[in-house]
């Protein structure tokens, strides 16, 4: 955080560290101490409402009518839905407001909360003023699960909460301060659109939407942010629709404001997002995204200055060398750069970041030599190739590329005759290729698994010439065993799809998951030859 | 400063109000469903004997609201023979908690201990045994089931369990369901339905006029000394106006004509209310307009205006492939489609993207649930077919009125 070098908030926080940095800060401070109604407040120093607004460009009739809605101290509110894209300053720009005019809330995100009873204990134990600590063995205010108790719960938590706001705000106004925090509290609720998957999704969803009318407390607003537009969410229950709440995406001038702030040389760099920006801002508009890959980009364009562009001055003919130099990379960044995920904060140090760009390309070039992460039995890997194979070759195809033997030399005498056949064959298989992988009945996918194994019994066969022939005979046998279970284990293992029973054939069919590069993987840690059992062009 | 000071005061007045469905609903005239109601519930206390009656109605239309009321009158009329028990099916639809929170609130009201060990037997065994005795003492239990059609899931217990105790002389009490489902007394099982009185309150969505009578109750401030006289009658007069303007009049019934209930009318109040210019301190008809628009939302449209041109281009190569090929596409198709258009010059731009420049507008895509995903799950997304969310004209009219697209695009797929 460099709060204390700039005034203003730095150009975008991440939500966790815009939500937790003044939690923790004041946790930190007092952590002996209980935690006081206060602690429900964003914390921080005061900030107004021009400050807010242009820290966030391009963002001022949204933030003008979140405060309209919010409305004047103690005033009631009917519940709000936020929702935009992701990095569109949703969370930020709640939580500043809420910094802005000082009044208790209660922030929980769906995500860190990942099913109702974390989310419900996290409130409550927020609401009770409760910190997890050594003291109390890390336990929580209440436990609940099921959502009759937790409504009982907050009801009493919030009553209880709002009574003392009362009091002190009672006791303030006789005192004439200037800290009036009201008695509404508010409870937010982020990611909201996480909700839906999880396991209990069809009751809880209606409880949060009804929650503003269970609790019959005109002292409660309810806030919701989320990505998606408020008609995604679908319940056979319908509820009364919260006030929504667009955040657009920004426009490309909106995103320029923000590229440039904290940028040291303005000039310089105003003149590389003329050059660069538009290319960029037709394919994505988020800013996490585009501020990921114009950073080493810029770094490219201030090559030729030899002190990174601190302190140049800017002319004409600089501009010029300057474009002409990072002319040639552009495409290739808008081609390349994407490819890396994009790093959700600019707050991470860039030593950090070269580290974990280090880290990934290594992790990467791991990748292609070849080795699996994850430990398989061989004939296990023989079933996963097979059902590979047995969804992407055609199954015509399959009396020509296994015979009896397992053989390839037949393989090509039979291609030849016709030409045209295999061209329609050709078509047929790209057209398999942009369907998916195929279904295959059982018995197939054994026919194929059995071919397998005897092929890639037969070279060590020869190699090992010593072996007697029962040895082998065994270790075709063991391969064998236990298929229909490793069928199943691969089946749970999300590696096969194993579809309904087809209503005409009558038998269950089968469908290969997984990838070609992985198949190639698995292929290669069996030194088996997969490429050419795949029928392609 | 003294007239902001008032029009904080009369914005927090006008917010309390539209969030306090007591001051909403209270309607004292003979045939409002208050009246009806409260007659009904007030007979069967003065009269010792039981009841059950349905309370239907759309999603917000005051179902709940006019129920309290009755409730906080008779709580005053016959305060020592009336207990209230209050059910949600959202909350207790399953029928171990819904007879483990009857047994919690009767214990509360009756200064009893509750045991939260007490097992489903215990509680609906105490549950009978405390009807009896309120039966006795002349006290009539009202149980309030909100989300009627919620309870009538599974095996009925709950509701068989109570319609078949009051069945019986010496119990009282009156069930009230309310629900918003017009058929909920048709999901009753048959044992359930032939112990369950068929009294239905309707409960309708207002008229134009209605609605009009409700915004001039809403809306007008009192006069008394809480406000400056001259303020408040100005204001008063201004909302008047505004309401019998032509034009409002238009507003409100397009608005009425897309959600009519009593609470949709509130969240446009609500709306209105917070927009209003608090330095000159009177509502005007712009902000009833600027709520209109903050309200009616179009969900596609605002998507599609969020698009990057990226994404605008897949969206319309997906739907022209469904059109053309009368079947649903797949990540693979869109971009063998792509790499045709570029070899025939007529590509999204004259930079080559690759693979994961689109894969990335494609995720977003999906992100935003706009495209779907249809059977089978699978690691491997893009051979997965997938479906357009969004028709084929708004992109259209999206991409000729708000984006000026290459024209090669443009005459690609008109």
């Amino acid at each position: 955080m460099d709060k204390d070098k700039t005034p203003q908030l730095p150009v975008r926080m991440t939500r966790s560290s815009a939500s937790s940095s003044n939690h923790i800060a004041t946790a930190e401070v007092n952590s002996l101490e209980p935690l006081t109604i206060n602690d429900l407040l964003v914390g921080g120093d005061p900030i107004s409402l021009d400050d807010i607004i242009s820290s966030f460009p391009g963002r001022s009739s949204q933030i003008r009518e979140v405060v309209r809605l919010l409305g004047p101290l103690n005033s009631p509110m009917l519940p709000l839905f936020v929702y935009g894209g992701p990095s569109t300053g949703k969370t930020s720009i709640i939580l500043q407001l809420f910094r802005h005019l000082n009044r208790p809330l209660v922030y929980s995100s769906c995500r860190t909360c990942h099913n109702q009873g974390i989310l419900f204990e996290s409130i409550l134990n927020q609401l009770r003023l409760h910190r997890k600590n050594a003291a109390n063995g890390y336990s929580t205010a209440k436990r609940c699960e099921r959502p009759s108790d937790f409504v009982n719960f907050l009801r009493e938590a919030l009553t209880n909460v709002v009574n003392n706001l009362k009091k002190s705000e009672n006791s303030i106004s006789n005192k004439m301060t200037n800290g009036k925090i009201g008695n509404m509290i508010y409870l937010v609720f982020d990611n909201f659109q996480l909700v839906r998957e999880w396991e209990k999704s069809s009751t809880i969803l209606p409880l949060l939407f009804n929650l503003h009318d269970l609790l019959k407390m005109p002292e409660v607003g309810v806030i919701f942010i989320s990505n998606t537009s408020p008609d995604t969410f679908y319940t056979n229950m319908g509820y009364v629709e919260p006030v929504p709440i667009l955040f657009p995406e920004y426009t490309e001038g909106d995103i320029r404001q923000i590229l440039l702030r904290n940028q040291l040389n303005q000039k310089l760099y105003s003149s590389f997002l003329d050059l660069v920006l538009h290319s960029f801002y037709r394919i994505t508009n988020q800013v996490s995204q585009l501020s990921a890959t114009l950073k080493p980009l810029y770094e490219k364009y201030c090559e030729p200055l030899n002190d990174k562009g601190k302190g140049v001055a800017h002319n004409s003919e600089m501009n010029l060398r300057l474009s002409t130099h990072i002319k040639p990379h552009i495409s290739s960044a808008l081609n390349e750069i994407f490819k890396i995920s994009y790093i959700s904060s600019t707050e991470v140090e860039t030593q950090k970041e070269e580290k974990w760009k280090g880290k990934s390309s290594r992790s990467e070039q791991s990748k292609e030599l070849g080795s699996l992460d994850f430990h398989m039995s061989t004939s296990a890997k023989y079933l996963l190739i097979s059902a590979f194979l047995a969804s992407r070759n055609p199954a015509t195809l399959d009396a020509s590329l296994f015979d009896s033997k397992g053989g390839f030399d037949n393989r090509k005498r039979k291609r030849k005759p016709s030409e045209k056949a295999l061209e329609r064959k050709e078509t047929l298989e790209e057209e398999m290729l942009m369907k998916g992988p195929g279904t295959f009945p059982l018995e197939r996918l054994l026919a194929i698994f059995q071919c397998l194994v005897s092929v890639a019994e037969d070279p060590s066969d020869n190699e090992e010439q010593n072996n007697n022939a029962s040895g082998v005979q065994s270790g075709s046998g063991d391969l064998m065993s236990d298929i229909l279970l490793q069928l199943s284990s691969l089946c749970n293992a999300n590696f096969i799809f194993k579809g309904r029973s087809c209503p005409i054939e009558g038998s269950t069919r089968y469908r290969s998951t997984i990838s070609e590069d992985l198949a190639l993987k698995v292929a290669r840690s069996l030194k088996f030859p997969l490429s050419k059992y795949l029928y392609r062009s | 400063m003294e007239g902001e000071n008032h029009a904080v005061k009369a914005v927090n007045v006008l917010r309390s109000r539209i969030c306090d469905p007591k001051f909403i609903f209270f309607d004292d005239s003979p045939d409002s469903n208050y009246s009806k109601l409260k007659f009904m519930i007030s007979s069967s206390v003065t009269e010792a004997c039981n009841n059950s009656i349905l309370l239907l109605g759309p999603r917000g239309s005051g179902k709940s609201a006019v129920l309290e009321l009755v409730i906080q009158y008779l709580m005053q009329e016959y305060p020592d023979s009336i207990s209230v028990i209050r059910l949600n099916g959202l909350l207790h639809s399953d029928d171990i908690s819904a007879f483990k929170e009857i047994a919690r609130q009767l214990c509360m009201e009756h200064q009893l201990v509750f045991s939260k060990a007490a097992s489903f037997d215990d509680n609906s065994q105490f549950m009978m045994a405390m009807l009896k005795e309120c039966g006795l003492a002349h006290k009539t239990v009202i149980f309030v089931l909100d989300e009627f059609d919620l309870f009538a899931q599974g095996k009925q217990r709950l509701l068989y369990s109570l319609l078949d105790a009051m069945q019986s002389i010496t119990s009282q009490a009156v069930v009230v369901g309310i629900s918003c489902r017009l058929d909920a007394d048709q999901l009753l099982e048959k044992r359930v339905r032939s112990r369950f009185s068929h009294r239905k309150l309707l409960f309708l969505p207002p008229s134009m006029e209605d609605s009009q009578r409700l915004l001039m109750h809403m809306l007008t401030l009192p006069i008394d000394s809480s406000f400056p006289h001259d303020y408040a009658v100005e204001f008063n007069k201004k909302v008047q106006n505004i309401i019998e303007d032509r034009r409002f009049k238009e507003t409100l019934n397009k608005f009425l004509n897309i959600d009519s209930a009593v609470k949709d009318l509130l969240r446009f109040l609500f709306c209105a209310v917070s927009h209003m210019d608090l330095q000159t301190g009177f509502l005007s008809r712009e902000n009833f307009e600027i709520a209109f628009f903050s309200i009616q939302r179009h969900p596609k449209l605002e998507f599609l205006r969020n698009c990057t041109e990226l994404e605008l281009y897949m969206l319309v190569c997906m739907k022209s492939l469904e059109v053309k090929e009368q079947s649903l596409c797949n990540f693979n198709s869109v971009m063998k489609g792509n790499i045709c258009c570029y070899n025939r010059g007529q590509s999204f731009s004259s930079n080559h993207y690759y693979i994961n420049v689109y894969w990335l507008g494609f995720r977003h895509l999906i992100d935003l649930e706009e495209i779907s995903f249809l059977n089978f799950h699978c690691l491997n997304i893009s051979p997965r077919k997938m479906q357009v969310l969004i028709d084929y004209y708004p992109i259209c009219e999206e991409l000729l009125s708000f984006r000026i697209l290459p024209n090669l695009l443009r005459l690609k797929q008109f």
